[in-house]
């Protein structure tokens, strides 16, 4: 689970110019850890939804990697 | 086998009027047009029959916006990861009535179909777009009502103001992922919604504008088929007035 975050957070940070990260976390803050701005984090979100069938973003904001897992019921 | 070249494009009010002028333009460009309304009309049926796997209709009431997204985008209409790469916003209702009339009801019913119903649908189109990495373009169909009052429309008018300003900001905010907005106001043509005016009044709007006749749907059909196209990849937050000269 974990390792599919990352691939889709690197393909995230690749569009928008940023290097890959070796790592994640479950304490890996989105905004401040990897950078993300509302639009990044608008296309993680739909990233996840295509990948797992739910939005993680529907009722409020994730601020961490656990807030996603949590959410995906991991 | 599907042309990965062709583009798709999701299209609202395709069954008559402005909308079904639209579908036939953009089907004889090329695109693939996936096309919405509450009916599907005989003249939808013989575009979707000469332009064989290039026409897909679903019967969808914009009266209901987040039934209308779920059928448009939770289902296998327009798959999260089949790309579309524009949406024309076209479909409208207008209720008339001097303002001392407003009737609540209505005025929220023309509301959920010409603004909230548009609102969600782009929504789910730039999500699609994001998820497909796709330069997308987004029109909306105006009208010239929102710039110059007409007596009784006024109602209908906010309709348009509010979809113009919704389009100037969804410009701004998703510009940097390469989608585009605009709108398109055409001024009174002589099909659809305008045909329930009165000669008189038909001829008054037709003298009030510089080249003295109706706007022609082909020309409004034209200028939304330029705006998704790779030709207009410049212009985005726009509105283009296409009312022969009514301001
Ligand atoms: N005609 C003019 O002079 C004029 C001038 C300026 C701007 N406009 C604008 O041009 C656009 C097209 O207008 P038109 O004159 O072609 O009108 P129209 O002939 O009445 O067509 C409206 C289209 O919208 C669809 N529609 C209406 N209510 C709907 C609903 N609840 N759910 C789903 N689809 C719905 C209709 O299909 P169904 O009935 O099958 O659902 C139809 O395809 C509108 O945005 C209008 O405001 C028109």
């Amino acid at each position: 689970m974990l390792k599919e975050l990352l691939d889709i957070i690197n393909s995230i940070r690749k569009n928008s110019g940023k290097q890959p990260l070796e790592n994640i976390s479950e304490t890996t803050n989105l905004r401040e850890d990897l950078g993300f701005d509302s639009f990044d984090l608008a296309e993680l979100e739909v990233n996840i939804e295509d990948r797992f069938g739910i939005d993680v973003f529907e009722k409020d904001i994730p601020i961490s990697v656990s807030d996603i897992l949590k959410k995906l019921g991991r | 086998m599907q042309n990965k070249t062709t583009k798709n494009v999701l299209l609202s009010g395709a069954s008559k009027g402005l909308g079904l002028c639209i579908c036939g333009k953009l089907l004889k460009s090329g695109y693939r047009v996936y096309a919405i309304s509450r009916t599907l009309s005989g003249h939808l049926r013989e575009l979707g029959e000469a332009h064989k796997g290039r026409l897909f209709f679903k019967e969808v009431d914009l009266s209901d916006p987040i039934g209308a997204a779920n059928a448009v985008f939770k289902g296998d209409f327009i798959p999260r990861a089949f790309p579309l790469d524009a949406f024309v916003s076209n479909a409208a209702q207008s209720y008339e009535d001097i303002v001392s009339n407003i009737d609540e009801a209505k005025l929220e019913g023309m509301f959920k179909v010409n603004v909230f119903s548009p609102m969600l649908l782009t929504k789910y189109a730039i999500r699609n777009m994001l998820l497909n990495r796709r330069p997308g373009s987004i029109v909306h169909i105006s009208s010239i009502c929102a710039h110059t009052g007409y007596k009784g429309l006024s109602m209908y008018a906010a309709t348009k103001g509010a979809i113009e300003s919704f389009s100037i900001g969804t410009a701004r905010e998703w510009g940097r992922r390469g989608i585009r907005s605009n709108t398109v106001s055409p001024g009174f043509m002589e099909i659809g919604m305008a045909t329930s005016l009165s000669d008189e009044d038909a001829d008054k709007i037709r003298r009030r504008n510089s080249l003295k006749k109706a706007a022609d749907p082909e020309s409004v059909a034209d200028t939304v088929a330029f705006l998704i196209s790779d030709g207009a990849s410049s212009i985005t937050g726009q509105n283009v007035c296409v009312d022969c000269g009514s301001r």
